[in-house]
């Protein structure tokens, strides 16, 4: 039986990894595309309103952007294939320094954002599939929704204003006060990590402070779906007859709430945190732009008005590979834990 | 029980807030330390290699940390800089300047004539895609003459040689650079300004240091942090809070308003540079035919939108060259009026035969020059079809498509203009040439006659004189209507000294001027 359970786990996990090369090439392929079929391009962005037709021509001949479709198609897979995701056009920066230095601003974001997501869903979402037709029920669900409903930019802004500008309590923008920026060492770019490895307290503190607004925001807005998700997973679960069975045999209600209903509802949550990744990702674009946050959504989106082709594939094609890979992750602990699913 | 777990559940989902909020004001927080300036700014920065920049964000970061032999040290006025004098040499096709000598780079090699033909060498050779060595165009060749001593040798005559020195293009870098690649943003950048680079982090911030054996005055304040903010409500959100320390490039005309009222800030305005223009393709209808063109000059409403959009941060512009600089001529006003005419503008068109209200397509670009502009084209829509003259139609299109198309496909089309240098040549050559940028099609042996004239005349009256005569034929073909130029705004905290005395028309940002008290 154990061996039979073995096999078909290896067999789903080996069906799952072959999907994964032709998703990414497929990938690879449209944002290769999408970027060449969109009007424009990073040399006439650059100068086209300052200098003769035929000069900005004449530099795009000799970047190779005047060569046929294809022929730019099979270098960039070529590239690709060896990692060499080039440097961008416009400020000559490595790929791999942007992955580096503002990938991990994102990291750090979105991993707080996930906490706050991760709090503020569990808890609203136990609450109100808990206390079902209540007012902590009605008030849960009101909040998840409206927060889910609500564009982060838009909630990123009424922050601001609320706790930065009204009340004052909070910075509104960037990772950390100028000085604090400016004398930073920095070792991993996770600023929480940094100031913590240089004993530096209140910088410490200072990046705390410019981490709350953004990632409460983010984290808020990816609440909204566990809010949900979470209590529906409760109220089914339960109605369930094991719970039933719990209460028969005496046991005390909140035993049978938290120890086993609670414990249960909360497993499909795991596939949930799978999804979300791309969500919080999505969602980082946003959010960083309105707080300033340096991270990689941000400045992807500096390089789109420039039609940066190279800045844009390579940051693209990151974003694909870490949800690819949060997938795969999230697919195989659902397999290991429930074997339907691998059959 | 309930209460307990909705307690706990609302404290751990605002616990985090509480967490920052009650930590108080950090010692590090804000940028109170007195001998540090921190400034804000929306524009980015490209390449800081001198080499590799031709954009207003790149150069305001490359003119604190490199220097030109000419330049703008002071106010609009060409001064010698690491020169102490260029002069022509027989025609204005051979320059020669002599350099100042006690210089020292910031690794503390000394500056020599050699540095200067490198520069000028590897600019033309790395001719990089978002450079600026067009403007070196005319240049053959960079001879040294001894240690301090430069001859350049142009292809044609130029009367604004010096000018192109005192641009982005005539930046010194040190012999030690690549003659081939550019310096990467991340690597050491080595020029002989009032600062030198301590830190840099793309997209984010560039940290300098006041240059200790710097040849001239030294710096106001010991250090400069320039910030960089993707939208400028948070930029406007960080001056209010005093998270930094003053503000330049740009705000919306509704944030400006917006400060003007806010307590602890001030807003400095002073003569601007940039100018926004619409180009008409004389060579397609409707705007073949210069009666549509001429009505259009009629009834321009530039005051509206200078007005009712702007409100009064930018000033109606008559002519391509902004008021204030020597040689403009309000050539506009004096053909068609300082006010618009629907009555006029009607008339042109009726005398040309054509029927009122007369149907026009008018194309602008919604990001690259700001979130006013779509205002701005509403406003100038409504002037223009006021009284039955003109239907507009607006199209718009964003920046990276529509600077390829231009005139090539739009036959009325907004652009700006940022100088390249402080002087009239700059906004009339590369404008009403034949092989304008512009390919709007405007061809006129007259205008290319002048410009010629123009860079070959040999005192600054004769060449103000022929760039008046040119201003006004250009009002009379009407290929491009000019209608506003902008001031040259900052924002400052109350205790940041100095804005004031570096707001001109040369449109850069002296922060070696500015101190906090």
């Amino acid at each position: 039986m154990a061996a039979a359970k073995g096999t078909s786990l290896r067999q789903y996990a080996l069906t799952r990894l072959g999907l994964v090369l032709p998703m990414i090439f497929i990938l690879l392929t449209l944002v290769f595309l999408l970027m060449r079929v969109a009007p424009g391009d990073p040399i006439s962005a650059a100068l086209g309103a300052r200098v003769p037709k035929e000069e900005v021509d004449k530099i795009k001949a000799e970047l190779g952007y005047d060569r046929p479709i294809y022929i730019q198609y099979v270098d960039y897979l070529g590239d690709v294939v060896r990692l060499d995701f080039g440097t961008t056009i416009t400020d000559r920066r490595p790929i791999g320094e942007i992955i580096r230095e503002n990938g991990a601003a994102t990291l750090e974001l979105t991993f707080y954002a996930m906490i706050v997501a991760i709090v503020v869903g569990v808890t609203f979402g136990l609450l109100a599939g808990r206390y079902r037709d209540t007012w902590i029920d009605g008030g849960g669900r009101l909040f998840g929704i409206v927060i889910y409903a609500m564009p982060v930019f838009f909630l990123g802004l009424m922050a601001q204003l609320f706790f930065g500008s009204y009340l004052g309590w909070l910075p509104t923008s960037d990772r950390a006060s100028p000085i604090v920026d400016a004398t930073l060492d920095k070792h991993t770019n996770l600023y929480t990590i940094d100031t913590l490895i240089n004993r530096d307290w209140d910088a410490f503190v200072d990046s705390v402070k410019h981490l709350i607004l953004p990632a409460v925001t983010l984290g808020l807005v990816t609440a909204g779906v566990f809010i949900r998700l979470i209590r529906v997973n409760v109220i089914r679960t339960m109605k369930d007859d094991y719970i039933e069975a719990a209460r028969a045999r005496g046991v005390d209600e909140r035993s049978v709430v938290y120890n086993h209903a609670f414990r249960n509802a909360l497993v499909p949550v795991i596939t949930v945190v799978g999804l979300t990744v791309a969500l919080l990702l999505s969602g980082a674009v946003l959010t960083e732009t309105t707080f300033n946050w340096p991270g990689i959504g941000h400045t992807l989106i500096l390089y789109l008005q420039n039609r940066d082709y190279t800045a844009v594939q390579g940051i693209i094609v990151v974003f694909a590979l870490v949800v690819v890979i949060a997938s795969l992750v999230i697919d195989f602990v659902n397999a290991y834990i429930d074997p339907r699913i691998r059959y | 029980m309930s209460w307990r777990v909705g307690t706990l559940a609302t404290l751990v989902a605002f616990g985090v807030v509480a967490l920052g909020a009650g930590a108080g004001q950090s010692a590090l927080g804000g940028a109170d330390q007195s001998g540090v300036v921190v400034a804000g700014t929306t524009d980015t920065v490209t390449n800081i290699d001198p080499a590799g920049n031709y954009d207003f964000g790149s150069f305001t970061v490359t003119n604190l940390i490199y220097q030109q032999l000419m330049g703008f040290p002071n106010s609009a006025k060409l001064e010698p800089v690491l020169a102490t004098k260029c002069f022509a040499v027989g025609g204005n096709k051979t320059w020669r300047c002599n350099l100042r000598r006690g210089v020292t780079f910031h690794d503390g090699s000394a500056f020599d004539s050699a540095d200067v033909k490198h520069s000028f060498d590897r600019s033309i050779k790395i001719n990089d895609p978002s450079g600026i060595s067009s403007l070196l165009g005319n240049l053959k060749s960079t001879k040294t003459n001894g240690k301090y001593a430069v001859t350049f040798n142009l292809k044609s005559p130029q009367s604004t040689w010096p000018l192109i020195l005192g641009t982005g293009a005539g930046f010194i870098v040190p012999n030690a650079y690549s003659g081939t690649k550019l310096q990467g943003n991340s690597q050491p950048q080595i020029g002989t300004g009032p600062y030198a680079l301590e830190r840099y982090d793309q997209g984010q911030q560039a940290v300098f240091e006041a240059f200790d054996d710097y040849w001239g005055p030294q710096a106001k304040n010991d250090s400069l942090i320039l910030r960089t903010y993707a939208k400028s409500s948070t930029m406007k959100l960080a001056v209010q809070r005093g998270e930094i320390d003053m503000a330049f490039q740009t705000f919306t005309p509704t944030e400006l308003a917006s400060l003007r009222k806010a307590s602890g800030v001030r807003v400095y305005s002073g003569n601007g540079a940039v100018i926004r223009y619409l180009v008409l393709n004389v060579e397609r209808e409707p705007f073949s035919n210069v009666a549509v063109r001429r009505a259009l000059a009629y009834a321009f409403p530039r005051q509206a939108v200078a007005t009712r959009v702007y409100r009064g941060d930018v000033k109606p512009l008559f002519s391509m060259p902004p008021a204030g600089l020597p040689g403009h001529t309000d050539a506009f006003a004096a053909r068609y009026g300082r006010v618009p005419s629907p009555a006029k503008a009607k008339k042109a068109l009726q005398d040309a035969g054509l029927q009122t209200p007369f149907p026009i397509e008018l194309w602008w670009t919604p990001t690259h020059y700001g979130d006013a502009t779509a205002d701005e084209y509403a406003e100038i829509k409504r002037g223009l079809e006021k009284n039955g003259v003109f239907t507009v139609t607006l199209k718009s299109t964003e920046w990276a498509q529509y600077s390829d198309a231009l005139g090539r496909q739009y036959n009325g089309f907004q652009l700006g203009w940022f100088p390249d240098y402080p002087d009239v040549e700059n906004y009339v050559v590369p404008f009403y040439r034949s092989d304008t940028f512009l390919a709007n099609g405007y061809k006129s042996t007259k205008m290319d006659n002048l410009i010629k004239a123009s860079l070959a005349a040999k005192t600054e009256s004769r060449r103000f004189a022929i760039y008046r005569q040119i201003q006004s034929l250009a009002a009379a073909d009407v290929p491009i209507i000019p209608y506003w130029q902008g001031n040259m705004i900052a924002v400052g905290r109350n205790n940041v000294r100095g804005i004031p005395s570096t707001l001109n028309a040369s449109f850069i940002l002296r922060y070696w001027k500015i101190s906090k008290s």
